[in-house]
């Protein structure tokens, strides 16, 4: 019989409490930094002050020399070019960190320092220098789809607008970094901050040249990456060589500053954006001409048209390039810029059709798509939790006093669904003990947890009866924890891991409870011999003997689906005269297949939307054009919500049973996407003008008030 | 573990400074008086006592959640990195380190601090209370935080319990407001703030039913 889903299942899908919540909550949860084995030295970066420059000279000697110093390693060589203010030079170890940060302050270095181009304005000027070969800005193929020409031909009403928002960065609150320790010379263990245990081991394998199953990646629980820690970076390895050389263990963590310069961002985006529909309010044609910059190397595309049905549009993409930091996937990798340009033009569109934002939307879905009625629904759900046919008034309308109410709204989508070649470990043993083993990690979506629910249900058990051994890149194969795919990859090898041992366990002890297979179930602890509690599951197990049985289980198919839509409403108040807004609510329905665990699936939902809160009224990278240097990274001018920021927020699971009978999807990316794009048009909304730059600051927010009032708009 | 209770002046050598202050007469004082207060008495004192210089490497003894642990650091030598680099008192996190986050919170004499920026040497004779020491039952903060799952990747989560801690010590009945204020020192990145302001409301009614 195929493998299923329970139908009536007593844990999943209730509110379960983390396993390792207690030791996080206490202090007493070992991060990957918090590791420090016998003799470890301290290691230390050195990285670039310039934002474009050459190195001519590099000494070390003197920083050899100093006390407690064990270890110096140039990273970038005499000659070699530094591309942004943060790029990686050197490292030292000593045996405190103290003495390895006063060495790396002696390291003498001689700059030639290069003209550079920090930001998009900068790079994009006639006669900027040129940084990277083939010129700063590289003008992407047209994605064209049906013709434009005749589409605005046919269009009554148009718009065209000018939208962007600005490069963000992870702000992991655990740094980058690991601790590296040979155990032999060929045989390396190491802590490591990261959402990949494989790809690490992996990528260390590769740079010493030793077999991967030689290494050992121990990931515990770390402290947040949000797609900024698949690998073991240019750091990760420089500790394992200083490690090598200096015989001892070696922890090398990127300070705070260098974690904002150059582990990772989400790019920019920008451009005009030409839309257009029939007077009935259908779209006929978009017309995109985008850019954005993933800093010196690339890779700031986005979806874009998003989630409309928009029957031909024509959209090129620029690459920019400039001296910045590179980008890195971050949570829904494209989709919140994406969401925010579309849900900005088609809600400036509908205020020129001066029809209702919510019914221009469901008006351009896309017919036969399977979102469309789950965001039908969704949208109808939202829009009673935010009180939109009561409270909201037509854009500009929101009153004469200096404090406006505004309210809008955005949907998104996102793919999650999960991978089929990932396995899971069940170890039953006569002891009664559990064991799950999967080399996958906990990115602070509860992996662990999940796993040992799904165990939990099908031998009868609590979750705490199960052992959930992950982070440790040895065990079977594990999903990287990245796009959503974590738990739609490892919940069905776990179902089928923990049903198969269940099942061997039955075949084994049968016979001496003079009982078929088929007879025995488990439930509450105990085992059941058709249908009638027998004995517990302790003494269940014993009849074991010395033996254990252990079951490896893999993806089947049905357990997993992929693809989600979801919809987000956002009420706030702005201050016309100070250009303060605040945000009062946020409503949030989504959708994700069968939910495993209630209670983290609220913190995952609760945590985009507050992710989504920062990207619309408080991030942005802020570079200095003159000098070429990230003004703020820190965190206090590199703004983040704190607890008084926090509006009321409305999380609406959508999980009618077909849903459910889609089986595990993925919650980590979706509810993030669409909270600034909504937050952006119930700004404009509330003061009756466009904002067009991200965040909602108030000089953002005054700029645009501003340039209406110049324009008699406002 | 040992609350801190300014009232019965349990530090050595009798009342301690702050009830010094309370008994003159300052207790209605803001935060900031008090502060001032304070620095300029300590001022004073070390105007008695001469100057002391420090350098190179210091012998000092820390009182660590009631237990003496005793180190060597340099007169620069956070608090935070003698915790965590020295003693491997690895609860404080090291996030900002420079007192915008929150995550190295602890409780030094009563008063959550950031110990990111707070000198060790500074801090002998001082009571140093970490998350580690903290009730871990369930009339305890850090069981509040569990229940309510106030935490993902949990990094942050160590200073949150502290400030936490902190402030139901002093204010065993917060409304939500008084949370919040009493929080915003700390910033989490996950975006555990909804879990984490009803921990904090389901500590204060659990620790009065210890």
């Amino acid at each position: 019989m195929a493998l299923t889903w329970p139908e009536k299942p007593t844990l999943i899908g209730t509110r379960i409490t983390r396993l390792d919540g207690l030791a996080k909550a206490s202090g007493k949860a070992k991060y990957p930094s918090d590791m420090l084995p016998e003799g470890t030295l301290f290691a230390v970066m050195l990285y670039s002050p310039h934002a474009h420059a050459k190195i001519k000279k590099l000494d070390i000697s003197t920083a050899q020399s100093m006390p407690g110093v064990k270890g110096v390693v140039a990273i970038a060589q005499e000659g070699a070019t530094l591309r942004y203010h943060g790029d990686d030079i050197a490292a030292v170890a000593a045996v405190t960190e103290e003495q390895a940060r006063d060495a790396v302050r002696a390291i003498k270095i001689e700059y030639e320092v290069l003209p550079h181009v920090v930001t998009e304005a900068q790079a994009m000027a006639p006669g900027a220098p040129e940084i990277v070969k083939g010129g700063n800005v590289r003008k992407g193929r047209s994605q064209d789809n049906g013709k434009t020409g005749e589409a605005f031909a046919k269009a009554e009403v148009v718009v065209e607008g000018k939208y962007s928002l600005p490069v963000i960065t992870h702000v992991c609150l655990e740094p980058h970094g690991l601790t590296a320790k040979w155990e032999t010379a060929d045989k390396l263990t190491v802590w490591s901050s990261t959402q990949a245990v494989q790809v690490v081991a992996q990528e260390l394998a590769d740079s010493f040249q030793i077999p991967v199953a030689n290494i050992t990646v121990l990931t515990e629980v770390m402290g947040g990456g949000f797609g900024s820690k698949f690998g073991a970076d240019v750091w990760g390895r420089t500790a394992a060589e200083l490690a090598k050389s200096t015989g001892k263990p070696v922890k090398l963590f990127l300070d705070r500053v260098q974690e904002h310069l150059a582990a990772g961002n989400r790019p920019s985006a920008a451009g005009t954006i030409k839309l257009g529909a029939t007077k009935d309010g259908k779209l006929v044609g978009l017309i995109a001409d985008t850019h954005g910059t993933g800093g010196s190397r690339g890779g700031s595309n986005f979806p874009l048209p998003y989630v409309y049905d928009v029957p031909a549009s024509s959209r090129v993409h620029s690459e920019v390039f400039v001296n910045g930091g590179g980008a890195r996937a971050m949570r829904a990798p494209g989709h919140p810029q994406g969401c925010a340009l579309m849900e900005a033009a088609m809600d400036d569109l509908a205020e020129k059709l001066g029809v209702d934002p919510i019914e221009f939307r469901l008006k351009n879905l896309k017919p036969d798509d399977f979102h469309t009625p789950i965001y039908e629904a969704e949208v109808k759900i939202g829009a009673d939790l935010i009180g939109w046919r009561e409270k909201r008034k037509p854009r500009g309308q929101n009153g004469d006093g200096p404090i406006r109410r505004g309210f809008g709204l955005a949907l998104h989508q996102w793919g999650g669904g999960g991978t089929l070649d990932k396995k899971v470990s069940c170890t039953i043993s006569a002891d009664g003990t559990v064991e799950l083993k999967s080399a996958t990690q906990d990115i602070g979506t509860a992996a662990r947890t999940v796993l040992a629910i799904i165990a939990a249900e099908v031998l009868g058990l609590k979750p705490t009866d199960v052992i959930s051994n992950i982070g440790n890149s040895t065990f079977p194969p594990g999903q990287a924890s990245g796009g959503s795919t974590t738990t739609p990859s490892m919940a069905p090898p776990c179902l089928d891991a923990a049903t198969k041992a269940r099942d061997a366990l039955f075949a084994k002890i049968a016979p001496a409870l003079g009982a078929t297979p088929a007879d025995l179930s488990l439930q509450g602890g105990k085992l059941l011999i058709q249908g009638k509690p027998s004995i517990s599951w302790k003494e269940a197990c014993r009849k074991l003997g010395t033996a254990s049985v252990s079951e490896i289980g893999s993806a089947v198919e049905g357990l997993a689906s992929t693809g989600v839509g979801g919809c987000q409403f956002a009420e706030v108040t702005v201050d016309v005269e100070t250009g303060v807004v605040r945000v009062k609510k946020i409503v949030a329905v989504q959708d994700s297949g069968l939910i495993i665990d209630r209670l983290t699936w609220d913190s995952q939902v609760y945590g985009g939307v507050i992710m989504g809160l920062n990207y619309g009224l408080f991030e942005e990278r802020i570079m200095d054009p003159g000098t070429g240097v990230m003004l703020n990274p820190d965190m206090e001018l590199y703004k983040l919500a704190g607890a008084s920021d926090i509006p009321e927020i409305v999380i609406h699971a959508y999980e009618p049973d077909e849903q459910k009978a889609r089986g595990v999807i993925g919650i980590g990316e979706p509810p993030t996407i669409a909270t600034a794009a909504a937050i952006g048009n119930a700004v404009s909304n509330a003061i009756g003008v466009r904002v067009t730059e991200w965040p909602m600051t108030p000089r953002n927010v005054l700029n645009a008030l501003a340039a209406a009032s110049k324009e008699g708009k406002a | 573990m040992r609350k801190h209770d300014p009232k019965n002046g349990d530090e050595p050598g009798g009342p301690s400074r702050r009830d010094f202050l309370r008994g003159s007469g300052l207790a209605a004082a803001s935060a900031v008086l008090t502060g001032t207060a304070a620095t300029a008495l300590d001022e004073a004192k070390a105007a008695e006592e001469g100057p002391k210089v420090l350098s190179g490497e210091v012998e000092i003894t820390l009182k660590i959640n009631g237990e003496d642990r005793k180190t060597t650091v340099e007169p620069r030598s956070t608090l935070l990195d003698t915790l965590r680099n020295r003693l491997d008192v690895t609860g404080p996190k090291r996030v900002c380190d420079r007192a915008s986050c929150g995550a190295c919170t602890v409780i030094a004499d009563g008063d959550p601090v950031y110990s990111c920026t707070t000198l060790a040497v500074t801090c002998e004779g001082k009571k140093i209370e970490t998350l580690e020491g903290f009730e871990t039952g369930e009339h305890g903060v850090p069981h509040a935080f569990h229940q309510n799952d106030a935490l993902m990747c949990g990094y942050c989560t160590p200073g949150f319990v502290t400030a936490c801690k902190a402030l139901l010590d002093k204010n065993p009945n917060p409304t939500l407001d008084e949370v919040r204020r009493g929080l915003d020192g700390n910033i989490c990145r996950c975006g555990t703030y909804v879990g984490v302001l009803q921990a904090a409301l389901d500590a204060a009614k659990a620790m009065k039913g210890a």
